[in-house]
């Protein structure tokens, strides 16, 4: 297997290194399936590291209602203490451990999915290690009560600072207006951490944390077979499989309201008003992600160039930042834009960025925008690519959102692809300024 | 984790306890170049990609600005993308934007800084850009007017409404009198709203020259051509006298200050910091910064660090902790330790809870596995740091800006990992002493329109 797959390997680097305007990506392997589990790596042989990182399907979507913050502390708690018929370690134990190897380990939960990421040097005594650590912290996290009560107090504090600062509350606002009665539109809250018990937890990593839901994703210096073996070896104490899990409620449409019904106006004594607006709108597998994400940059994605900073921050002066996004994953993510602005500006604010977006929409770009987007998304293509982090994003995004594993190559030529109908039809199709959610937190004037 | 040394970015943020190392083969792949008008290059070769970083460093940061100014080198920054005799206001970034570039500027305290990201033969057309605005920045009062209220927002965004800022602005102006550092490197917002566009011309005609820039690049480049190409767009631009430094050294501290600062905030904090030396260009060899490197990482440099294992963990004083120090500066270098206080406890466990957890390094000293733990991080991270093409150009500039050579990166990494547990003993003993303490405390107050929504 190894070396079937060295003479691409040596093509595709020399062709990075002799042609400049070459777009290819070092191809993706898919591992052979191991206990439902999948495996996907991409060999770059030129420095003497490795990137992994283990996707769980195992998000905050997950976590019941009144129960939020349950999938977050389950995989905020992987590294915090193991203990199998094997042996125990303390979390001390385990951060020594990670340290004295000269690695990085990190667990964090999103909304769709828990993460271990890994980064260590290649050298094999210390992968495996390194592998040998997270296939415990993956399978036997102890969930000690000591230990999941400090961090709820940790959580809590930090949820109540929070509270204090208008980006987290406006975002929280935004998200529960948008989101509605979906899992994600309830964040955590003290009293829902408060009331979460360590069999609470252990019981949510038994039901989630299988192999048949887990994805993982290397990239560095080792070969398939060596791939292979730690794929398997980090999954194999896990169950393979488990009890139906309830499908999740479906996320629907933003529905058409009157402006009274989706606009909220939080009262906060901040020297900024901070404005968010915006709806549900698409997964990353859907059709028209590219001619949505090609309009978007020109939008408000494109940093200086995108006609929402133009017209607020170039043009008026109202605003240090303004932007617009779509987040799409497996789910229907959201689109979203937003801003900044000192308090008796902001309704002038929300009137330009209002109007800036409902042209979009009923216009989409002008051809010499839509030329600018796709001149700077094609030519900037191998920026995306050009180190293992990158890479490992790539490869873990594509991987989880189910996508062709030629994406990479065939990114640049469907960018090219989009037309201006495209996008404008899009736009309609998916967005509508009478669907769209707006939150304002500041001062009222 | 809180950044107390405020860096000002354009778009992100970076930090590191290990902020220096040498890569391995540093001296194969790193080339050094002098133009004739003083301007100074270095390139990096990478050719694990087919992209390259440019920056352009100016050595004028917030550090040369005289009070009644403050702010001035960063607001120049922001007037930078406001056109040229060439390329009008705001067609920098979309010039740029068309090579498919991703670039950006940031403002510190010791420099300004200017960098691109291309595909690697975009490099003559940004480079071309960024010559241009080297000599021939042209802006006028309207594009001033508009953009010095952008920075009012950003001050307002950062600082006003953020209490972590609002701490550390008092902070550093109390920990110094009247070294330049005490300024916040946005400026004051007074300052901005009395800023004159003469004010930020002036910045300019001083300090955008060749001979106050270095210019690095990094990735897959091939270095005779690139450095023929800097020669053709930077090399006519004429050498002007820079302004005269002055030292505006800081006065000795006699005694433990402290500041208390209201503002809207859950949880109190509490933040002591020290003046400790930093490394000095041509003492290289003087043991003591590095030392001093390794017990911020002793202390906060992993998760099971001692900070973090007997104030977060042990004792529940704290919910987070973090312990700084850069040896690599223009000005004077502070050891900074800083938590945020566990529900229930007070200023006064927190700080004894500190001393207590210094005193025993001061008293016991380090084991031999911790530093060994240190410095086996630190290694692995010249392989890590290889990663990121831009990562290396960042380093390279930094270095350089604070008055060494990149050639000193390997050195650096040799001595540290040459430290003793006895050395960072002694410099914990020696410096983090009551005389140059400066105390910074946040102390909470409820935002009058919010009612703990979090609580529900």
């Amino acid at each position: 297997m190894k070396t079937d797959f060295k003479p691409l390997i040596l093509s595709a680097l020399m062709a990075l290194a002799l042609i400049s305007s070459v777009q290819a990506a070092l191809p993706i392997e898919q591992l052979d399936s191991f206990h439902g589990a999948k495996g996907y790596l991409v060999q770059t042989k030129t420095l003497p590291m490795l990137d992994i990182e283990i996707s769980i399907d195992a998000g905050s979507r997950y976590d019941p209602s009144a129960k939020s913050g349950l999938a977050s502390l389950t995989g905020a708690l992987l590294n915090k203490g193991i203990r199998s018929s094997k042996g125990a370690l303390t979390e001390d134990q385990i951060a020594d451990q990670v340290a004295d190897l000269g690695a990085d380990l990190s667990v964090g939960v999103t909304g769709e999915r828990a993460l271990i990421r890994i980064r260590c040097l290649s050298r094999s005594d210390i992968r495996d290690r390194a592998v040998g650590l997270a296939r415990q912290i993956l399978s036997n996290p102890s969930y000690e009560p000591a230990v999941l009560n400090r961090e709820k107090q940790r959580i809590s504090a930090g949820l109540l600072e929070a509270e204090t600062k208008p980006d987290f509350v406006l975002e929280r606002r935004f998200k529960k207006a948008v989101y509605g009665d979906y899992p994600l539109g309830n964040a955590m809250t003290v009293k829902s951490i408060a009331a979460l018990t360590a069999s609470e937890l252990k019981q949510f990593h038994q039901q989630f944390y299988r192999s048949d839901r887990v994805i993982v994703s290397m990239v560095g210096d080792i070969s398939r077979a060596e791939a292979q073996e730690m794929m398997q070896t980090l999954v194999k104490d896990l169950p393979a499989t488990g009890s139906a899990i309830p499908p999740l409620p479906e996320l629907f449409r933003s529905p058409i309201e009157s402006t009274a019904d989706r606009e909220i106006q939080i009262p906060f004594d901040s020297q900024q008003a901070h404005i968010a607006m915006g709806m549900t709108a698409i997964a990353r597998n859907n059709p028209d992600y590219f001619p949505l994400m090609v309009g978007n940059y020109a939008l408000g994605g494109g940093g200086f160039v995108s006609r929402l900073m133009n017209e607020v921050r170039e043009k008026r002066g109202l605003a240090y930042s303004a932007f617009s996004y779509f987040a799409p994953g497996q789910d229907n993510g959201i689109f979203q834009a937003g801003l900044q602005t000192k308090n008796d500006q902001a309704s002038m604010a929300l009137d330009v960025m209002t109007e800036t977006i409902a042209q979009f929409i009923a216009k989409g770009p002008t051809q010499s925008e839509l030329d600018a987007a796709k001149a700077n998304l094609a030519n900037g293509f191998p920026l995306r690519i050009d180190n293992n982090r990158k890479l490992l994003d790539n490869v873990s995004s594509i991987a989880w959102n189910g996508l062709p594993l030629n994406t990479l190559d065939t990114w640049t030529e469907q960018v090219n692809a989009v037309t201006r109908d495209q996008i404008e039809t899009a736009f309609q199709k998916y967005l509508a300024m009478d669907r769209m959610k707006i939150v304002v937190l500041g001062a009222k004037q | 984790m809180r950044h107390y040394l405020q860096l000002l970015f354009f778009g992100f943020l970076f930090t590191s306890p290990f902020a220096l190392g040498a890569s391995p083969q540093s001296s194969n792949d790193t080339h050094e170049y002098f133009l004739s008008n003083g301007l100074k290059l270095i390139i990096r070769e990478d050719h694990r990609a087919p992209t390259v970083a440019h920056m352009v460093w100016y050595r004028a940061g917030s550090m040369d600005e005289f009070n009644g100014t403050t702010g001035v080198a960063h607001v120049l920054e922001h007037m930078m993308f406001k056109g040229t005799d060439k390329v009008k206001a705001g067609e920098f970034s979309r010039l740029v934007a068309a090579e498919g570039g991703r670039e950006n500027a940031f403002t510190t305290r010791d420099y300004t800084a200017f960098f691109q990201q291309v595909e690697k033969t975009k490099l003559n057309k940004v480079m071309e850009l960024e010559a241009d605005r080297m000599v021939h920045l042209n802006f006028d009062d309207a594009e001033f007017a508009k953009e010095i209220q952008v920075v009012m927002e950003e001050r307002r965004l950062r600082t006003e409404d953020n209490p972590d800022s609002l701490l550390n602005e008092s902070l550093m102006a109390t920990a110094f009198m009247s070294s330049p550092y005490r300024h916040p490197v946005i400026g004051w917002m007074n300052d901005l709203i009395n800023m004159k566009a003469s004010d930020a011309r002036q910045w300019y005609q001083y300090w955008y020259a060749p001979n106050n820039a270095t210019v690095v690049i990094s990735g897959d480049v091939d270095p005779e051509k690139t450095y023929r190409l800097v020669e053709k767009y930077y090399g006519g631009i004429q050498a002007h006298a820079l302004p005269v430094r002055k030292p505006q050294i800081e006065p000795e501290q006699k005694g433990v200050k402290q500041v208390h600062v209201k503002a809207p905030a859950d949880g109190a904090q509490l933040v002591m910091v020290w003046k400790v030396p930093r490394l000095q260009p041509d003492g290289i060899n003087n043991d003591e910064p590095y030392a001093l490197e390794l017990l911020a990482a002793v202390l906060d440099g992993y998760d099971n660090a001692r900070l973090n294992r007997t104030l977060v963990k042990q004792e529940r004083l704290a919910d987070n902790v973090d312990a700084q120090y850069d040896m690599i500066s223009r000005g004077p270098a502070l050891f900074i330790v800083g938590v945020d206080l566990a529900k229930g406890k007070t200023v006064a466990q927190a700080e004894a809870g500190i001393r207590k957890t210094l005193a025993e390094v001061a008293d016991k000293g380090v084991l031999d596995s911790e530093l060994k733990r240190i410095q086996i991080r630190l290694l692995s991270n010249q392989v890590y740091k290889r990663d990121s093409i831009f990562g290396q150009a960042m380093e390279i500039g930094g270095f350089e800006m604070a008055g060494f050579s990149w050639k000193d990166l390997d050195t650096v990494l040799e001595r540290m990992q040459k430290i003793t547990p006895a050395q960072v003993q002694a410099v914990a003993k020696k410096y983090l002493v009551d005389t140059t303490l400066t105390i910074a405390i946040l102390d909470p107050q409820a935002r009058q329109s919010t009612k703990a929504e979090a609580q529900k």
